[in-house]
């Protein structure tokens, strides 16, 4: 692109403006994202003062192999991954299903599509204290609701499993409205008309769906395939809201967190910062989402080959 | 957005089958809100004899109550501050960034558009932004809180390929008038990006004020709370008074709920942007 805003010195003015968004950028976010790997090879701690030493890969033998805090690390991992399959099967499912009853043409479509998303932007701490509410042990509404059928349940205070699919429960909740959304674009994008020609060559409902529906509607299903799985394995914030961390519960997201300002013991006093063993954690949930990330994009655009040619 | 209405005949079963789907979710939705909504106006011995039951009266005594011990007042304008500064100062930087990038001003531009991109993709930034607040001696301080919010790659991404949809003739035309590219930036470009920068600034915005980890990390002085953290630590010490909590939690969910209404268009835009064409 010619430069048509003066020569000289006057040709430099692009160059400093970009200055102050891309120092702030490269300072806040881009470096420290970087300094983690960096970081984790380390002893640093959450004292300003204290020097920091080059310990190798100890972090990481440590996460993975040391005693029984090494047992537990690994069952978050696993549980890291149970809570990504679970939310994004139910998610999608949901967003999809939604979205094309709201694509219908129904009475009262803006009112459900506003309701479904509305949770979105209370943010974790809204959502997980209506949640908290709600899940209320003693005479709450779901207490009451699951006596009816004669069932119980203890919620975020009863059993690990328990608590823990109770937060995968209000994730759900909270976020099916982002993947209705994103559905509901794609459903626009596609035209009337080839429904029209599908249905005068005499295709029923569901060849609408699968033939026409389903793959036209492929960039949307990649998109929230990959945000959902990738958003799923980094969330623990409703895990921090809801129920605390709890053993037994914890996701590894909240293990980063936690290692990192001792939130492991309740202290938030700065000898129980593992700052850099808490970055080798945090590497190696971002090792996990990297694997599965770039493997579900590999799956989907062999999956978009095949349906599209 | 709009839906677009698809005129075709529908089998009353079917339809009568899609409402059915419909608003028993429509009930998952509601029934914690409504919940919320309810309590807020019980008293404490009230809720305690029956959670679900209908308040007795629809008295603001527990608003007053929240509003009185809770310093709510504070952390309220503490997160309209945050959030009001970092949005101005991301929006402004933001746009003269995506301006160079999409116009490719710079030598490079290229470049510093795939450092953008590939943001989403990186480890996070968590634990060696802390040691860096702490070694600039800003832990505990609402100007290095407030730095950690003047950037969002997203953002720039959105900003970035709404500027490519705009014809470079109206560059030209500027420019044959003499206009500085201060001038071009703030007055041909920005006007024209309105739409782009309310979904960015609006989304940007709601991550701020949504904002809890970072506040519970950053600040630990009850004066610079946000109103998450206000609300968390309000949890705690009034955990039980559930009336009193519904109450905190409705005076910051109402105003949201408002706000969203207004601003669907361009929070629905923000989160669709660029998800199904890219």
């Amino acid at each position: 692109m010619r430069y048509l805003f003066g020569n000289g010195p006057a040709r430099m003015a692009p160059y400093l403006l970009v200055a102050p968004g891309l120092f702030l950028y490269l300072l806040v976010a881009m470096g420290p994202s970087l300094a983690t790997v960096v970081l984790s090879f380390t002893d640093a701690s959450g004292l300003p003062r204290l020097p920091i030493h080059f310990v190798g890969l100890d972090n990481y033998k440590e996460f993975l192999t040391l005693g029984a805090a090494s047992k537990e690390n690994l069952q978050a991992l696993v549980r890291t991954l149970l809570f990504c399959v679970g939310v994004t099967a139910i998610q999608f499912t949901f967003g999809l299903v939604v979205a094309i009853l709201l694509n219908q043409g129904l009475r009262g479509t803006r009112f459900f599509r506003t309701l479904f998303f509305f949770p979105v932007i209370l943010g974790v701490t809204i959502q997980g204290l209506m949640w908290t509410l709600f899940l209320y042990p003693i005479g709450g509404p779901l207490e009451t609701l699951l006596n009816w059928f004669g069932l119980h349940s203890e919620f975020l205070g009863g059993q690990a499993t328990e608590a823990f699919v109770w937060v995968m429960v209000v994730q759900i909740w909270a976020n099916m409205g982002i993947t209705m959304v994103i559905f509901l674009a794609g459903l626009q994008t596609i035209p009337d008309e080839i429904y029209e020609a599908a249905r005068i060559d005499g295709a029923g409902r569901w060849d609408l769906f699968s033939r026409v529906t389903w793959p036209l509607l492929t960039p949307a299903v990649n998109t929230n395939m990959v945000l959902t799985i990738i958003g799923s394995l980094q969330a623990w914030q409703l895990f921090f809201v809801l129920i605390g961390y709890r053993p037994g519960t914890q996701v590894l997201g909240y293990l980063v967190y936690a290692t990192a300002f001792g939130q492991t013991t309740g202290s938030t006093a700065g000898n129980t910062f593992r700052q850099g063993y808490g970055a080798a954690a945090g590497v190696i949930l971002f090792l996990v989402v990297l694997a599965i990330g770039i493997t579900t994009q590999h799956l989907l655009r062999r999956r978009e080959e095949r349906l599209l040619g | 957005m709009t839906t677009s209405a698809r005129p075709k005949p529908r089998p009353s079963l079917a339809r009568g089958g899609a409402y059915l789907v419909l608003i028993v979710l429509a009930i998952v939705y509601l029934a914690p809100i409504t919940m919320l909504v309810l309590t807020s106006f019980k008293t404490l011995p009230e809720f305690t004899r029956d959670a679900i039951s209908l308040p007795a009266s629809f008295s603001l005594d527990n608003y007053l109550e929240a509003f009185d011990k809770a310093n709510f007042a504070r952390y309220l304008v503490n997160t309209a501050l945050y959030t009001a500064v970092s949005t101005i100062v991301f929006v402004i930087t933001g746009t003269f960034l995506a301006v160079a990038i999409a116009r490719r001003f710079v030598r490079g531009s290229g470049a510093l558009f795939t450092l953008f991109l590939i943001a989403l993709f990186l480890p996070p930034a968590l634990i060696p932004q802390f040691q860096l607040i702490l070694r600039l001696g800003l832990y505990n301080n609402p100007i290095g809180y407030v730095m950690l919010f003047l950037v969002n790659p997203i953002g720039i991404v959105i900003l970035v390929n709404y500027i490519r949809t705009i014809p470079t003739e109206l560059d030209e035309a500027a420019a044959l008038e003499g206009i500085s590219y201060v001038g071009y930036v703030m007055k041909i470009v920005m006007p024209l990006i309105m739409p782009a920068i309310a979904t960015v600034a609006v989304l940007h915005a709601l991550g701020v004020w949504n904002e809890l980890i970072l506040a519970t990390i950053y600040l630990t002085k009850a004066d610079y709370y946000p109103i998450t953290r206000g609300l968390i630590v309000f949890n705690g010490i009034y955990g039980n008074n559930w009336p009193v909590l519904a109450a905190a939690v409705m005076m910051i969910a109402a105003p949201m709920a408002l706000f969203f209404v207004l601003m669907q268009r361009y929070i629905i835009g923000g989160v669709t942007a660029g998800a199904v064409k890219g």
